[in-house]
C-alpha cells in the first residue's frame, strides 16, 4: 500500500459566471501574445489566430474572454505532469487571454505547436486548448482548435475522433494565408461549436 | 494502490513519482448551466451536449505562475485617510486548498466586485449608482507559502440586474483562480452570510446542493478579532487537483 494523503478530499466551489463587469484591465495589452516572455522570443513558427464569438440569434460577444494553453513547438508542457518537461522551451509561456471586442472578434499571437506525446506513448495532433468564460455562461466551456494542414495528424487523436463526425469541421481551424488562421466559435444554435465536457471520459 | 476517484484521471509517471490529477465533477454541487430568470444563459449555454474525452497532458497540465503574464496589482483596495473608499471596511482572509484540503501556495487569484453602493467601474454598467472615485474594485495577486491572502477592501453593495424584472444580486465577490492544471481553472462568487437577497439570487441558487450554496459564504470573525475599524471574513475555495500517488 503506498502512503495516501492524510488530509479529507474536498469538493471544489461551485463555479459561476464572470457576469458582465470583469475588469477591462484584467485582459491585460500583450496577454494574447504567446510568442514573447520576458526576454527572448520562444522557438518555432508565429501563427496568428483570430475568430469571432458569436451567441444564439448571431449577435456578437463583446467582453467575452477567451483563454489558450497550449504545449510548445516540439510538443512538450512546462509542467511537471509532462516527462519531458525538463525539456519544454523556457521562453514560452503555453498560456495567454484575450477579451472579445464589440465585434465579437478576438485574436492571438502563438506558435505553432508540437505534437505532444502521453505518458503511455499516445501521440496527439497539434492542437490549442480553448477555455471560454462569460456573461451568461455559468461553467466555463472548453474547446480545441486543430490545425487543417497537419498532415492528417488529427485522425489520430483521440479528443478529435471523440467528437461526431458530422460536427469536426467544427475544432478546425481554417487557413486564411501562410501562418494566419481563423477560428470562430458559434456558442448555441445552428452550426455550435463542439463543447468537451468537464468531466474525465475515461481511459483511452 | 493508488485511489483515484472513479472517472479520475492521471496516476504513475512509470518512475513513481506523484502527478496531479483531478476528481471526478461533482454535478449537484455545481451551477446548473441554464438558469429560468436569467435571459442570457439561454442564449450562450451550448444546446448539444458536452463530448466526452479522455483527460490526457493538456487538461492535466497548466500554465505555472500565470502572473508571468499578468502583472500582479495590490491588495489595499480601500485605501486610506482622504482617499478612502466609502463604506465599511472589510478584510477578507482568503484560503485556496486542492481538493485532498492541502493549501495551495503561490496560486494566483483576481477578485472584482461592486463598490459601497452596488457599481462597478465598468462600461457595461451604466446604472444609477454613483462611483466612488476612490475605489476601483480590483485586485490580482497570489497565495502565500500557506495558501492564504488577505484583501483589504469594502463591502460591496447590492445591485439590481438591469432588464431582469427586479432581480437584486446580493452583496458579493468575484473570484477568478489558477490551480495545478488547466482542469483547476475556476471562476467563482463569494457571498455574505445573512444577506435577505441571498434567498432570492438566481445565481446562488443556481447551485443545487445545499451544502455547496453554503460553502460560497465567507464566515464572519468576531469582531474582537480584527482591527478596530474593520470586520475581519474568512473564506475557503477549493479548486480542482490534487496529488495522485501512484501504483507501485
Ligand atoms: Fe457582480
Amino acid at each position: 500500500m503506498s502512503a495516501q494523503p492524510v488530509m479529507p478530499s474536498r469538493l471544489p466551489a461551485a463555479e459561476m459566471t464572470v457576469g458582465p463587469f470583469f475588469p477591462p484591465r484584467y485582459s491585460d495589452a500583450g496577454a494574447n501574445d504567446l510568442t514573447r516572455l520576458e526576454g527572448e522570443g520562444a522557438r518555432g513558427e508565429p501563427i496568428d489566430i483570430e475568430g469571432r464569438v458569436v451567441q444564439l440569434d448571431g449577435a456578437p460577444t463583446h467582453n467575452l474572454i477567451v483563454e489558450i494553453w497550449q504545449a510548445d513547438a516540439a510538443g512538450i508542457y512546462a509542467h511537471p505532469n509532462d516527462p519531458r518537461h525538463l525539456e519544454a522551451d523556457p521562453n514560452f509561456f503555453g498560456w495567454g487571454r484575450a477579451a472579445t471586442d464589440a465585434d465579437g472578434r478576438y485574436a492571438f499571437r502563438t506558435i505553432r505547436p508540437g505534437q505532444t506525446r502521453e505518458r503511455d506513448g499516445t501521440v496527439r495532433a497539434p492542437h490549442i486548448n480553448v477555455l471560454v468564460l462569460f456573461s451568461g455562461l455559468m461553467r466555463q466551456l472548453h474547446t480545441v482548435v486543430y490545425f487543417p494542414d497537419d498532415g492528417g495528424a488529427k485522425d489520430f487523436d483521440p479528443l478529435y475522433r471523440a467528437v461526431p463526425g458530422p460536427r469536426r469541421a467544427g475544432v478546425v481551424a481554417v487557413a486564411e494565408a501562410p501562418g494566419r488562421y481563423r477560428f470562430d466559435i458559434r456558442l448555441r444554435g445552428e452550426g455550435e461549436t463542439p463543447f468537451f465536457s468537464l468531466d474525465d471520459g475515461g481511459v483511452r | 494502490m493508488a485511489k483515484a476517484r472513479p472517472g479520475g484521471a492521471g496516476g504513475a509517471d512509470g518512475l513513481g513519482r506523484t502527478v496531479i490529477t483531478v476528481g471526478r465533477f461533482d454535478e449537484p454541487s455545481q451551477s446548473t448551466p441554464v438558469v429560468e430568470g436569467y435571459r442570457q444563459t439561454a442564449l450562450r449555454t451550448p444546446a448539444e451536449p458536452l463530448i466526452k474525452r479522455p483527460f490526457t497532458l493538456s487538461e492535466l497540465t497548466g500554465p505555472d505562475r500565470p502572473e508571468r503574464r499578468l502583472a500582479l496589482l495590490g491588495t489595499d483596495l480601500a485605501g486610506h485617510g482622504a482617499q478612502r473608499a466609502l463604506g465599511q471596511l472589510i478584510d477578507v482572509r482568503l484560503r485556496v486548498l486542492d481538493e485532498d484540503g492541502a493549501p495551495l501556495p503561490g496560486a494566483l487569484v483576481e477578485m472584482w466586485q461592486a463598490n459601497a453602493a452596488g457599481r462597478y467601474i465598468h462600461p457595461n454598467d451604466d446604472d444609477h449608482a454613483p462611483v466612488d472615485p476612490h475605489f476601483y474594485g480590483a485586485a490580482r495577486m497570489t497565495t502565500d507559502a500557506t495558501g492564504c491572502l488577505s484583501i483589504r477592501t469594502i463591502k460591496p453593495g447590492a445591485y439590481p440586474v438591469p432588464g431582469s424584472g427586479r432581480w437584486w444580486r446580493p452583496p458579493h465577490i468575484h473570484f477568478s483562480l489558477w490551480g495545478r492544471v488547466w482542469m483547476s481553472r475556476l471562476v467563482t462568487q463569494m457571498f455574505f452570510p445573512g444577506e435577505p437577497l441571498n434567498g432570492q439570487d438566481r445565481i446562488l441558487h443556481a447551485v443545487p446542493d445545499a451544502d455547496a450554496r453554503e460553502r460560497l459564504i465567507c464566515r464572519p470573525r468576531s469582531p474582537v478579532d480584527g482591527p478596530e475599524d474593520t470586520l475581519v471574513f474568512d473564506h475557503d475555495i477549493v479548486v480542482r487537483g490534487r496529488r495522485a500517488t501512484p501504483a507501485a
